[in-house]
This record gives C-alpha cells, sequence and structure tokens, in this order.
C-alpha cells in the first residue's frame, strides 16, 4: 500500500497523457463521424440506385469487420502494398491512422442510426410540408431534422458510450493511450516495473469520463422534451 | 434484372477505386539509400530496460537504444525511436513505418526468416518464474512436466516450452506472463533472464515470485527490411565498436557487460 502511494503520483502522469490522448480521439472521432454519418445516411436512402447500394456495401464492409482489423489495415496497408508508408512513423501519424478508421467506423453505425430517425417522422408530415409550398430542404430543416435529432439521441448515447471505451483498440497500432500507459508500467517505465495496478487504475478514468458523458447526454435528452 | 445489373456496375466501380490506388514505383533503391535520403533511422522498440527504455529527462536510453544512436551517427543520420507493438514488428518494418528492430530480439528461426539479421551481439536465457514458495520444488527442466506455464505469444520461451512438449498457454506479453503465475491462472511462466532479473523479486509487485530452471540460451541481434543492406552495414559497425572497446563501455554502464559476445 505503501509503496502505491509512493507510485501514485508517477503513474496519475503517465496516465493522464495517456488519457489525453484517448480523449483526443473520442472527440476527433465524433467532429468527424457526425457529419459524415448523416451523407452517408443520405447516400443509402438515395432514390440514385448506384448509389444507394454502393453506400450500403461500403457499411456492410465497415460494419461486418472488426475495428481491429480496419486500424491495421488502414495504418499498414499504404506501406505494406502500396509502397508509400503515407502516414509515416512518428506518434501524429499513428494518431491520424487511427482518427480515419475511428470516423469511418462510427460514421457507418451513425448513419444508421440517422437513418432511422429520418424514418420515423411520418411521412404525412412531409406531405403536409409540400401542401404548404416548402422546399425539400425546407421540409428537411424545420421539421424532419430536430424530431430527428430528439429521437436519436438514447442509441447514440449508447454509440459515444462505446466509442469512449472502444478506442483503448488502438493500441494495436502501438498509440499510447491511457491503457497503453497503464500497461507500461507492467513492463517497466519511469522506474516502476512489475506493477499490475496501474492497468486496473485505468478503469476509474474511463468510469468518471462516461459518468459525466452519461449525465450530460441525460440533459441534452430533457432539454428536446418539447418535441415529444 | 434492371437491379441485377445496377448491383454489378456497383461492385465494378467499387473494384475499379480499389485498383487504382494499385500502381506504384517500385524503385531500384537500396535500403541504404532510402534511409540516408529520409535522414533518419527509424528505430522500432518496446519498453525493454536495460536495453531499450526512458531515461529520468524522458530520452530513450539503454544498451540497445545507446548502440543505434552510435550505429546511426555513424550512417551520418539522425536516430529515432518509436515504441511499438511486438507482435507487429514485421509488419511495421515490411509497411516502412519501422526502419529496424533494435530491442534485445532473440535470433529464432522465425526471425531470421522473416527480418534481414545482424549477427548476434548479446546472449541471454528463457528462465522459469514460480512461486517463491515452490522454489525448491522445481530446480531441474524434468520436475517441470506437472506444471501449467504461460508465455509470451511467438516468443523464445514459447518455443522451448514447445520443444519440451509442457503445457503452454500463449498470452500477449511476457508481463502478462508473470501477471498469470501472480494472479494463479498459471502455475509458472517462462520469460527473458535479462527481464527476469529487472522485474521478479523484491521491490516489484512480484516480490513473491522467483526465477530457477534456465530452458535455453538465445542471442540477440538486430532485425532489418528482408533483402536490406543494412545489416551488412551494421555488422561492420559491431564488428570495428568490438574491436574498439566502444561497445564494451556502453555495455557496462548498463550492467549488460558479461552477456557480450565476442566479435
Amino acid at each position: 500500500m505503501k509503496q502505491i502511494l509512493e507510485q501514485l503520483p508517477i503513474v496519475i502522469g503517465a496516465l493522464n497523457v495517456g488519457f489525453i490522448q484517448t480523449l483526443k480521439l473520442f472527440f476527433i472521432t465524433l467532429i468527424g463521424a457526425f457529419p459524415l454519418g448523416l451523407i452517408v445516411a443520405f447516400g443509402a436512402m438515395s432514390h440514385f440506385k448506384p448509389l444507394s447500394y454502393f453506400t450500403r456495401i461500403i457499411v456492410w464492409i465497415v460494419r461486418g469487420t472488426p475495428l481491429m482489423l480496419q486500424l491495421l489495415i488502414i495504418y499498414y496497408f499504404p506501406g505494406l502494398v502500396l509502397n508509400t508508408p503515407i502516414w509515416g512513423s512518428g506518434e501524429s501519424g499513428r494518431f491520424a491512422a487511427a482518427s480515419i478508421s475511428f470516423i469511418f467506423n462510427y460514421a457507418c453505425y451513425f448513419s444508421e442510426i440517422y437513418r432511422g430517425g429520418i424514418q420515423s417522422v411520418p411521412v404525412g408530415q412531409q406531405e403536409a410540408g409540400l401542401v404548404l409550398g416548402m422546399t425539400r430542404s425546407q421540409i428537411f430543416f424545420k421539421i424532419t431534422l430536430l424530431q430527428m435529432l430528439k429521437r436519436i439521441v438514447p442509441p447514440m448515447s449508447n454509440e459515444i458510450i462505446t466509442l469512449v471505451k472502444d478506442t483503448s483498440l488502438s493500441r494495436i497500432i502501438a498509440l499510447q493511450e491511457i491503457i497503453w500507459a497503464g500497461q507500461a508500467f507492467m513492463k517497466g517505465s519511469q522506474g516502476i516495473s512489475g506493477a499490475i495496478w496501474p492497468l486496473f487504475f485505468t478503469g476509474v478514468y474511463y468510469l468518471i469520463f462516461n459518468g459525466i458523458l452519461t449525465i450530460l447526454l441525460g440533459r441534452l435528452e430533457k432539454k428536446l422534451d418539447y418535441f415529444r | 434484372m434492371k437491379k441485377l445489373t445496377v448491383f454489378l456496375l456497383t461492385l465494378a466501380i467499387a473494384l475499379s477505386l480499389t485498383a487504382c490506388g494499385g500502381t506504384s514505383g517500385s524503385t531500384n533503391q537500396t535500403d541504404m539509400e532510402y534511409v540516408k535520403e529520409k535522414g533518419t533511422l527509424v528505430v522500432g522498440i518496446t519498453n525493454f530496460a536495460p536495453m531499450d527504455y526512458k531515461g529520468t529527462s524522458g530520452e530513450w536510453i539503454g544498451f540497445d537504444a545507446d548502440m543505434a544512436g552510435a550505429f546511426a551517427k555513424s550512417l551520418g543520420v539522425e536516430v529515432k525511436f518509436v515504441e511499438i507493438d511486438w507482435d507487429n514488428k514485421v509488419l511495421e518494418l515490411d509497411g516502412k513505418t519501422i526502419d529496424c528492430v533494435w530491442n534485445g530480439m532473440t535470433l529464432t528461426p522465425e526471425v531470421t526468416n522473416s527480418m534481414e539479421c545482424s549477427n548476434a551481439y548479446c546472449n541471454n536465457a528463457q528462465v522459469v518464474i514460480v512461486p517463491s514458495n515452490m522454489f525448491d520444488k522445481y530446480q531441474t527442466v524434468d520436475d517441470l512436466t506437472d506444471l501449467a506455464f504461460a508465455a509470451e505469444a511467438g516468443s523464445a520461451g514459447e518455443a522451448a516450452l514447445n520443444e519440451l512438449e509442457l503445457n503452454v498457454t500463449p498470452v500477449k506479453t511476457q508481463s502478462d506472463a508473470l501477471m498469470e503465475v501472480a494472479a494463479g491462472t498459471s502455475d509458472a511462466a517462462v520469460i527473458d533472464s535479462l527481464m527476469a532479473a529487472a522485474m521478479v523479486g523484491k521491490g516489484t509487485s512480484y516480490s513473491d515470485l522467483t526465477y530457477t530452471v534456465a530452458l535455453k540460451n538465445e542471442e540477440y541481434g538486430v532485425g532489418f527490411r528482408k533483402g536490406s543492406d543494412l545489416a551488412d552495414a551494421l555488422n561492420d559497425f559491431i564488428a570495428a565498436s568490438y574491436a574498439d572497446g566502444s561497445m564494451l563501455k556502453c555495455a557496462e554502464s548498463y550492467g549488460v557487460q558479461a552477456t557480450l559476445i565476442e566479435q
């Protein structure tokens, strides 16, 4: 116990550095995947059949294969097969490759949630809009979008919380996020070696952050209540 | 029918898109020229004291790290250390995200088949880790038959156990193997002796563990991309620094001088 107390400041310092990477990956994925998911959803719902089929095939591939495999392919494929290592070898290259993988993967999941939300708004409302002489984009932004937002908050919360934990998969391409930082103490890092507890201690970070997210998303849901 | 045509057409577009990326000029550049043109030698490592680890000011030090720095200097390029996932070392090399693996790497047949390796520069052994209270019971290889082992997947330790036809569970890293023993989910682990000396016994989380039998002596080497001319250059460099005593001096500062192999 005394030993753990002595190690605590060093471990927390290292875990904080790792957690910042986790958070960066989390927010960048959300910023990228929110709009991209909407584009993918429109693609899948398009009346132009080739586009719709093409989008659905992409969604099938991305949702049908493990994210860990996608990370490996996106990071190593350019150098291995195309002979041009576009990511470079530094931390930033690994981060960029992880971001792209996560944005793609999550955009495909989000797209299905968006599609469900959009299609859950009764067709009658769109017809009413047409009768009132609104354009298609007016109908989407003034009638469909806000009702869709309200309906997708619960399933989105699920995905967002899963995303926090999924970021740990990026350690497969040696992105040094918090799990990596915790594991480093098992082998030896900064004078501490053979310590198991930092790895399990990372769970506290995930729990607290997910707790905050749950509260914020709950508030958002309440705020949107007036749509019913 | 129409739908089928549309489907096939879409598939054709998708395939041609992927095919576009496939063209790339393979130049006749040697690996040495590639590294010199880039100006950096990127060394793939894991955090592995006393070979590669972080010093107090955060820079990478250790016997391997210092030698890698000296080798890069002799080539006239900068050295850059990158932490990698050990399972992916060949992927990293072939994908050109690193230029060499220089991290106390045991020269197993798997390693020498998939990389261009330097001559061995260091000796090491694979040792058996057991709880301290079991130490007296397991003193020779013949005593080990009833134990359930954990060892790093693809490591020399796992190979040695398989050779002896002992019961082994592959785990992700050597430290995971130690955790298995500490948690009682395996009876014993096999890791390399340099690591065992640093990680078990007093002052670690594994103060209840100790090491006994040495299973296999092994040698460390440096791995480059298959067909790389840098391996030969490194052999010359190692021979020269062994001859002028600078390698021994470097080894002494990390306490590994006893393991050096004469060049």
